[in-house]
């Protein structure tokens, strides 16, 4: 994690010098690159070491009794913990170089909570998926990316309407239901997958 | 064998007729009133999308009965029907565009079903993707089939998203609860006809390729039986005639 932070927040940096430094439309976008920015750096965030099972580790749970759902609970909280860490470093950089104003703490914490908890839950359903392939590093990124789709319109969307004063109620359901989907999924699968 | 001549070519027969049938109706059908003769794309751009549906439907199905049976018969055909949907897929984005240039003045917009058919396509090629990554038949097919069924999430909202945004695709115009959109008799038969052709092509290609990933599966398994040691192979047993001269 502490590569991807400062990787994120180049990533940040950089925009702005291709697409031009124009204050006004670096506040206007400025929220929209964040959460991409999450999205995309934080998939690498959550399949990091802290929570991702290698095959020893899985011998090891296997061998003490864990219920494969209940290790699949623990490593996406660990990627969630992660997440929420990363979120809040790059956050703050976003802020800084892009300008734009922090409206609605409260609804903001509650978003940033829902997708590392999102992120979190499906990173580790995809490295689940992949196991500890050398493709794993590429091919997670390629699987988390589509599915998660929804928390990044839901987060942006959510942002906006606090912006403008719409209710962002419909879009915190809708990441809400990713992150319960991609729970069930993943407790329902976690055993078919261990003894694959 | 002379009899196996005519079996082997019965696909290509049938996807022959069915092709040539599909392109003379969609060649004599009349041009449409607004889009001229542009309507024309839509006889392949229709049956390939729901082809690409029929397909990760089908498996998401074989990938259930995968988990439910363990039968890599199963999983054989969810991965044939996902190569193949993939394919469908990207004919259907690639016919749209084309389509979409001359009527919407734009190869791509943001629109909700475009988005969403792209994201399905990307979703499907990580299955494919996934599958490369594991050699071993059983692995994989756990894998996939877990990815088989979450990514089918998709096909519904790829499908309603005509139904549930204001988009600029158009909403449905043959499965409608009020009946079919498109009066005209011979177009109709057009799209049909298109449908059937695809539909004998998938078959047949699922044929090809249910047989490859069999193929495959069995040389896999045939070099993990020859390269596996024999118990205790790698435990010399002592030279006792040597060590007792050593003494």
């Amino acid at each position: 994690m502490w590569v991807t932070i400062p990787f994120g927040a180049m990533a940040l940096l950089l925009i702005p010098l291709a697409i031009g430094t124009d204050a006004v439309l670096l506040e206007r976008i400025g929220p929209g690159l964040y959460w991409v920015i999450v999205m995309l750096f934080g998939v690498l965030v959550s399949v990091g070491r802290a929570s991702v099972e290698t095959g020893a580790q899985r011998d090891a749970s296997s061998l003490l009794g864990l219920d494969p759902a209940a290790g699949y609970v623990g490593r996406s909280i660990s990627a969630a913990g992660l997440l929420i860490v990363f979120e809040l470093v790059v956050g703050a950089v976003a802020v800084v170089l892009y300008g734009f104003d922090l409206i609605g703490i409260p609804w903001l914490a509650a978003t940033l909570i829902i997708v590392a908890a999102g992120l979190g839950l499906l990173g580790s359903l995809a490295a689940s998926l992949v196991g500890s392939g050398s493709a794993g590093s590429a091919l997670v990124p390629l699987l988390v990316a589509p599915l998660s789709i929804p928390l990044l319109l839901g987060a942006t969307q959510a942002y906006e309407g606090l912006r403008l004063g719409d209710s962002i109620l419909p879009w915190m359901l809708l990441m809400a239901a990713v992150v319960l989907v991609a729970a069930i999924a993943g407790v329902l699968t976690a055993r078919p997958l261990q003894e694959s | 064998m002379p009899s196996e001549i005519p079996n082997r070519s019965w696909p290509w027969v049938a996807i022959g007729v069915s092709v040539a049938v599909a392109l003379t109706l969609a060649m004599i059908s009349p041009a449409d009133a607004v889009q001229g003769d542009l309507v024309r794309i839509m006889y392949v751009h229709v049956p390939a999308a729901w082809l690409a549906y029929l397909a990760f439907a089908v498996t998401l199905v074989c990938s259930a009965g995968y988990l439910f049976t363990k039968n890599l018969r199963w999983d054989r055909l969810a991965a044939s029907s996902a190569a193949i949907g993939v394919y469908f897929t990207g004919l259907a984005i690639a016919l749209g565009m084309i389509w979409a240039r001359p009527t919407w003045g734009v190869w791509w917009t943001w629109d909700a079903r475009l988005t969403l058919t792209a994201i399905m396509f990307f979703v499907y090629v990580g299955y494919l993707a996934l599958r490369r990554t594991t050699a071993d038949p059983r692995t994989r097919a756990g894998r996939a089939a877990v990815l088989g069924i979450v990514g089918a999430v998709q096909i519904p909202l790829v499908h309603f998203s005509v139904v549930w945004w204001r988009t600029l695709h158009q909403p449905a115009s043959i499965l409608r609860p009020d009946g079919p959109a498109i009066q005209d008799p011979i177009m109709r038969w057009a799209l049909l006809a298109g449908v059937i052709a695809f539909s004998v092509i998938y078959t047949s290609l699922m044929v090809k390729r249910v047989e490859l990933h069999r193929l495959n599966d069995a040389i896999h398994l045939a070099e993990r039986g020859e390269a596996r040691p024999v118990a205790g192979a790698s435990v010399a047993a002592p030279n006792l005639d040597e060590g007792a001269r050593d003494v």
